[in-house]
């Protein structure tokens, strides 16, 4: 290895020199992810969008249709409900999850007992595969036989008409509780990561200058917590509108169509309708809010927040 | 010494020739060897199965080595749950892949499929005296099982696999308790009987439903029990068993013989009547109970009657399964009253098709009829103590005649004799799933009988004007 001693010394030419002339050699060491990422999502993206403006029954590709698929999805009232579907869900779920894991991770900065075996633990609902936490919660709410719904609800006479996921008015905020017990453990963990991160001093500063917990909170802590807050915040809420297994497991997307998210009616219209035309417009269709979504997100983000 | 042994030599061998070629061969032998001849030119072929995992495949999936003995031609022979086999099997039929040689279908898949061209017709392979078995004897198949799915707009595509069935299904310790008979006959003027129609069943389902702490059969009941437990899951046979057990035994069906929908008739409004009646009676989750759950929940002991698959049944009427394990007794599936003599079931028989896109065809072809061929099929049901015949000879083996439980396979039989496919409709997906909720809806009272009625019709006619091939 070349050793640098001082600045300008020939030592250095020596060692940029060989760097300047490799201009490639970044571009090398992306390569293996990027090759990844062309192969397993930029070209499939293509073909989706090929596939969505073309009449693609049955696995064969027809004629070119022009936008004959979008116009189809936008008036059926069937993509929209699963719209609002995925809408409440995000907007019930992601908040709840955010402040319940903010808060979470402020007791667990606290130096709290135990914590030690309190961290792993918290890990388990992040660590479960989707379709086995939808498993669970079958065992658990089942309509009669499960085991909170025979030990619980029957025990006190609650629900006496209907089950949880049996019923159209509740079966989606069911769905959003299975989603926060998952989700939230795992929100608590990034932010804990966070807070432990942050530079003591200026906290010293702070109790120098007599500031309460609350001026501490929304003047420090707060502050220097928004990029990660962000980031964490804008994943979990890709993620939560994506939900798929806990749904397929639990309520298929129904009773009815009460349940039915972009991902789950997206999932019926290619394997069970085998209308791929009109499930590629489908996916098109959320990959385009997504990514005006993120964009408008990351620039207010950087703007405004300081994140990025 | 020598002469005498000659002599004896002479008889025997003059015997022989006068004995019928039957008794001295049997007809296993001679099937035996037309198999093993027909596959001689595909020795060494190797063929992919897909099928759907259930006991009758699992014990089928021991005989099929039988085969690789006799002819030669290896079976990769997979099998995968419901769903799976569904979506794999689909996936790799509409790909023109070829994976697989062959794939079991559920009869409502084969619209889709036919209409996309990824089944291949066999009536070539039939034809052909090289590769068809003279004594495969389909007249022994039951009949209209077989006809109804292995035949389409006079094109053969397939022999019969599976004889999926529903039955009714009840509690003979309920049904047969002194105090509850008599208390059945003051409330309702007749006698405590497994349900003969589906008036009887609503009034069982009605009587035996019932509060915790109230007394069923003398025993305190420690939790709420219902009268009846059905599928009512958007998905899994909810919708076919409405249709079949209920619309068409009203008198309704949901197409008419050129294909039009027909679901907002009176037959079918007081079909769905009688739906949302019994849901009533049922337990809470009932419109997230799928096929797996009824026999469950049957198991479990928390209602008191059912319609339910009759392997799944099998599954569940074993001791050390459930403890109510020969405390069932079953029936047909009940009629209309006044219509007992047009009465439906529903049933799912089931096709082993030659995918459009093998490239061994007719490997495949032997291994099919090998399938269904009376010993095998004998065997199948011997070695499983029971199971779903496709042949009606094999009503008369001795694991169905001497079983344990003859009122399941009365049951069984009854419900194949009336068993007919699902019309062959290409958006069959499209229209169950649109139809699959609105049963649930009518079940759930969101919406009434008449509502739902049309919407159905409405959803139809969204999906096609004319639903056949």
């Amino acid at each position: 290895m070349t050793s640098v001693t001082h600045a300008g010394s020939p030592e250095i030419a020596t060692v940029r020199k060989p760097h300047s002339g490799r201009t490639w050699y970044p571009y090398l060491l992306i390569a293996p992810s990027m090759l990844t990422l062309v192969v397993v999502s930029l070209i499939p993206f293509i073909y989706a969008i090929y596939l969505s403006f073309h009449e693609a029954k049955f696995g064969r590709v027809k004629d070119f249709i022009w936008f004959e698929n979008y116009g189809a999805l936008l008036s059926d009232p069937r993509f929209w409900n699963s719209i609002g579907t995925a809408v409440t869900f995000v907007a019930i779920a992601v908040p709840i999850e955010f402040m319940l894991g903010l808060a979470g991770a402020m007791v667990l900065n606290q130096n709290v007992k135990g914590r030690s075996i309190l961290i792993p633990l918290l890990f388990m609902p992040a660590m479960m595969a989707p379709i086995v936490v939808g498993l669970l919660w079958k065992i658990m709410l089942a309509g009669s036989w499960g085991f909170i719904s025979f030990n619980v609800f029957e025990r006190f006479g609650l629900l006496q008409e209907t089950s949880i996921f049996a019923s159209p008015d509740l079966a989606l905020y069911a769905l959003i509780f299975v989603d926060i017990w998952q989700w939230t453990p795992f929100m608590m963990l990034a932010f804990f990561a966070g807070l432990q991160a942050l530079p003591l001093a200026p906290y010293r500063a702070a109790a120098v200058d007599g500031a309460g917990p609350f001026q501490i909170f929304f003047h420090l802590t707060l502050p220097m917590m928004t990029p990660l807050l962000a980031v964490i915040g804008l994943l979990r809420f890709i993620d939560a509108f994506k939900v798929f297994d806990t749904i397929y497991i639990l309520t298929g997307g129904g009773p009815g169509t009460s349940t039915e998210t972009p991902s789950i009616l997206a999932n019926k219209m290619t394997f069970e309708f085998w209308n791929i035309g009109e499930a590629s417009a489908l996916a098109v269709l959320v990959w385009i809010a997504f990514f005006i979504f993120c964009n408008v997100f990351y620039q207010v983000a950087k703007k405004r927040l300081n994140a990025f | 010494m020598k002469s005498r042994f000659l002599s004896l030599a002479a008889g025997l061998a003059a015997s022989a020739a006068l004995i019928p070629g039957s008794l001295v061969a049997p007809a296993v032998h001679a099937e035996d060897s037309f198999y093993k001849k027909a596959a001689q030119p595909y020795t060494g072929t190797t063929i992919r199965v897909l099928d759907e995992i259930t006991p009758l495949q699992e014990t089928l999936a021991k005989i099929v080595p039988e085969f690789e003995k006799e002819t030669g031609i290896k079976v990769e022979y997979e099998l995968l749950n419901h769903f799976e086999v569904i979506n794999k099997g689909q996936a790799d039929m509409l790909s023109g892949r070829g994976f697989y040689d062959a794939v079991m279908l559920h009869n409502f898949q084969l619209g889709p499929m036919l209409s996309a061209e990824a089944i291949l017709p066999i009536d070539k392979l039939v034809a052909d005296p090289k590769l068809s078995n003279p004594d495969l004897n389909t007249a022994d198949f039951i009949q209209q099982p077989y006809k109804t799915a292995a035949f389409t707009n006079g094109k053969q595509y397939s022999f019969i696999n599976w004889n999926y069935n529903q039955v009714y299904w009840t509690r003979a310790d309920l049904i047969g308790n002194e105090a509850e008979k008599t208390a059945f006959k003051a409330k309702y003027g007749y006698d405590l009987a497994p349900a003969k129609t589906i008036e009887q069943m609503r009034d069982i389902a009605e009587f035996f439903t019932r509060k915790k702490g109230e007394k069923l059969a003398g025993e305190t009941l420690q939790s709420d029990f219902y009268g009846i437990v059905l599928e009512g899951i958007k998905g899994g046979s909810t919708f076919p068993a409405l249709w079949n057990n209920f619309m068409k035994n009203y008198g309704g069906d949901i197409i008419d013989a050129k294909g039009k929908p027909i679901f907002d008739s009176p037959e079918n409004v007081a079909a769905l009547k009688m739906w949302a009646e019994l849901w009533k009676f049922a337990p809470p989750g009932i419109a997230e109970y799928s096929l797996v759950d009824v026999p469950t929940v049957m198991g479990n002991g928390i209602a008191a009657q059912s319609i339910a698959w009759s392997d799944f049944v099998l599954g569940i009427d074993k001791p050390g399964v459930s403890p109510l394990a020969g405390k069932f007794v079953y029936g047909p599936v009940p009629a209309k009253a006044g219509r007992e003599g047009q009465r439906h079931a529903e049933a799912e028989p089931s096709v082993t098709v030659i995918t459009e896109a093998s490239r061994n065809p007719e490997a495949t072809f032997i291994f099919l009829q090998w399938l269904t061929d009376r010993k095998q099929q004998d065997k199948l049901i011997e070695m499983g103590k029971g199971g779903v015949p496709i042949r009606e000879s094999a009503w008369a083996l001795d694991a169905i005649k001497s079983n344990p439980n003859p009122s399941l396979f009365a049951a069984m039989q009854s419900t194949l004799e009336v068993a007919t496919a699902k019309p062959k409709m290409p958006k069959f997906y499209e229209l169950y799933d649109a139809l699959s909720g609105v049963a649930q809806e009518v079940g759930l009272g969101r919406i009434s009988p008449e509502d739902g009625a049309r919407k159905g019709q409405a959803e139809m006619l969204k999906i096609c004007e004319e639903c056949l091939l």
